[in-house]
């Protein structure tokens, strides 16, 4: 396999950009999730860590990228602190090892995948939390629908996102 | 954006069994409580929340400068217009002043002495939970005197409890989270029960002393048995009363308060005891 080699002052800026983008992604999430109720829905978080490991292939970046998402998204909320992380960091893992075994600039993967780790996503955070505090009020059947819709509305954002980056790629 | 090609599976592997063993271990340290957590949470949210609120304040800004560039059309009108409703307001105004004052009087006459929510601070809402639970987040925190359990109203109602506290920002769960519950009385009869959140829209009676006089319309005021909620606040009006499932009928409770268009809210650093703003009859009944 290659490796290819980068500068050292190249390296800290590829870290920085990264860095910059996970916190405007949580950011961004947090502010319109707020003035738009509908956006409530979208999983920025999650559509990210899927885009980075699809896009960079790399399972340690994504691993790293998914886990410091997931940990601020908890933080940002009354979630248990390590649930949305520990969620973000198997997506970043699994996203970024599907680019060698699945075709993943193909729409279709694309949407079958943001798809199925949403509903992934929703279960697992959704059995953390229950572990560490019980919600003896919770309603599991407007959980599923909840999980089906933002499953779909992640999957079509993505799915812009994906093409931009594709159309990006291309003019540049 | 180019693609990084792995040398070796190994430092997947031990990337991945570290970020799992951290996220795992931060959950356990939860769920034991052995080990308090929260200066996670505090420095996260110290770090993030000041950009939400950056952000927040710029589109605000950016709103009230294309309003008032919007509002410069026909303005003459509106000025005309307004000026005639100031007029109106104003006589309004000086007749509410004598209800006011002889309100006051009956009120002495009752010996009802006037209570209000005790210490109080206003709080801009500067984000809500992006993680699909319930719950937003405000610029008050610790330095104005928050802390976890502290009371969130608005002039409409109850609105929820503080959960997580930093310096300067805090996490406020609403009443609809599923993990939310609320000591309410019945305004009508004083019948007292217990409303819970549904992580949806609207709330679900846990319990009440006796079910079979409820119906739809009738209002919920905070009992203040929880000790988090003072007592009399606006809860929630009932929005369908549904056949028997267990003890109880299935009854649904609307807030007081559109918890999707929250911007300001009262949160209550020392309360008092008892509001009971709504509670005439207690109050006739009062030696």
């Amino acid at each position: 396999m290659t490796i290819y080699p980068m500068p050292r002052a190249s390296t800290f800026g590829i870290i920085g950009k990264f860095a910059v983008a996970i916190v405007a992604v949580v950011v961004i999430q947090g502010i319109l999730s707020f003035k738009f109720t509908l956006f409530g829905f979208f999983d920025l978080p999650l559509i990210f860590s899927v885009f980075y490991g699809f896009t960079l292939g790399n399972p340690v970046a994504s691993i790293v990228i998914g886990s410091s998402l997931g940990l601020m998204q908890d933080s940002l909320s009354g979630a248990v602190l390590g649930a949305n992380g520990l969620s973000k960091t198997i997506i970043g893992f699994f996203a970024a090892t599907a680019v060698a075994k699945f075709a993943v600039d193909q729409p279709v993967t694309r949407i079958f995948a943001l798809f199925l780790f949403t509903i992934g996503d929703g279960l697992l955070v959704t059995i953390l939390g229950l572990m560490v505090g019980p919600a003896s009020g919770a309603t599991y059947s407007g959980a599923l629908s909840g999980w089906g819709l933002s499953a779909m509305f992640n999957a079509l954002l993505g799915l812009v996102l994906f093409a931009y980056h594709d159309w990006w790629n291309a003019t540049t | 954006m180019s693609r990084i090609v792995a040398a070796s599976k190994k430092p997947t592997w031990i990337a991945l069994g570290i970020a799992l063993a951290l996220q795992t271990g931060l959950i356990s340290l939860q769920a034991r409580r052995r080990i308090d957590t929260s200066f996670v949470r505090v420095w996260i949210l110290d770090s993030l929340a000041p950009m939400e609120k950056l952000v927040d304040r710029s589109t605000y800004s950016l709103g009230y400068l294309w309003k008032g560039y919007v509002a410069l059309i026909g303005i003459h009108d509106e000025n005309e217009r307004l000026s005639h409703q100031v007029d109106e307001l104003q006589m309004q105004l000086q007749r509410n002043r004598e209800d006011l004052v002889e309100l006051q009087r009956l009120r002495a006459m009752l010996s009802l002495s006037s209570s209000d929510t005790g210490k109080t601070v206003v709080a801009r809402v500067i984000g809500r939970d992006p993680a699909r639970s319930q719950t937003v987040t405000i610029d008050k925190g610790t330095t104005h005197g928050l802390r976890p359990d502290s009371a969130v109203i608005t002039p409409a109602g109850i609105v929820g409890r503080v959960i997580h506290s930093s310096n300067f920002f805090s996490i406020v769960q609403l009443i609809v989270d599923s993990q939310s519950a609320v000591g309410v009385l019945l305004q009508s009869t004083r019948r007292q029960g217990i409303v819970r959140g549904t992580g949806g829209r609207e709330l679900d009676l846990d319990y009440i002393d006796d079910d079979n006089d409820l119906k739809a319309g009738d209002t919920f005021l905070s009992s203040g048995l929880d000790r988090i909620y003072p007592k009399g606040l606006p809860v929630g009006v009932i929005t369908s009363v549904g056949p028997r499932r267990g003890l109880l009928k299935t009854v649904q409770v609307r807030p007081s308060v559109d918890l999707g268009r929250l911007e300001e809210v009262i949160c209550i650093i020392e309360h008092t005891e008892n509001i009971d703003v709504a509670d005439p009859a207690q109050g006739a009944s009062s030696p």
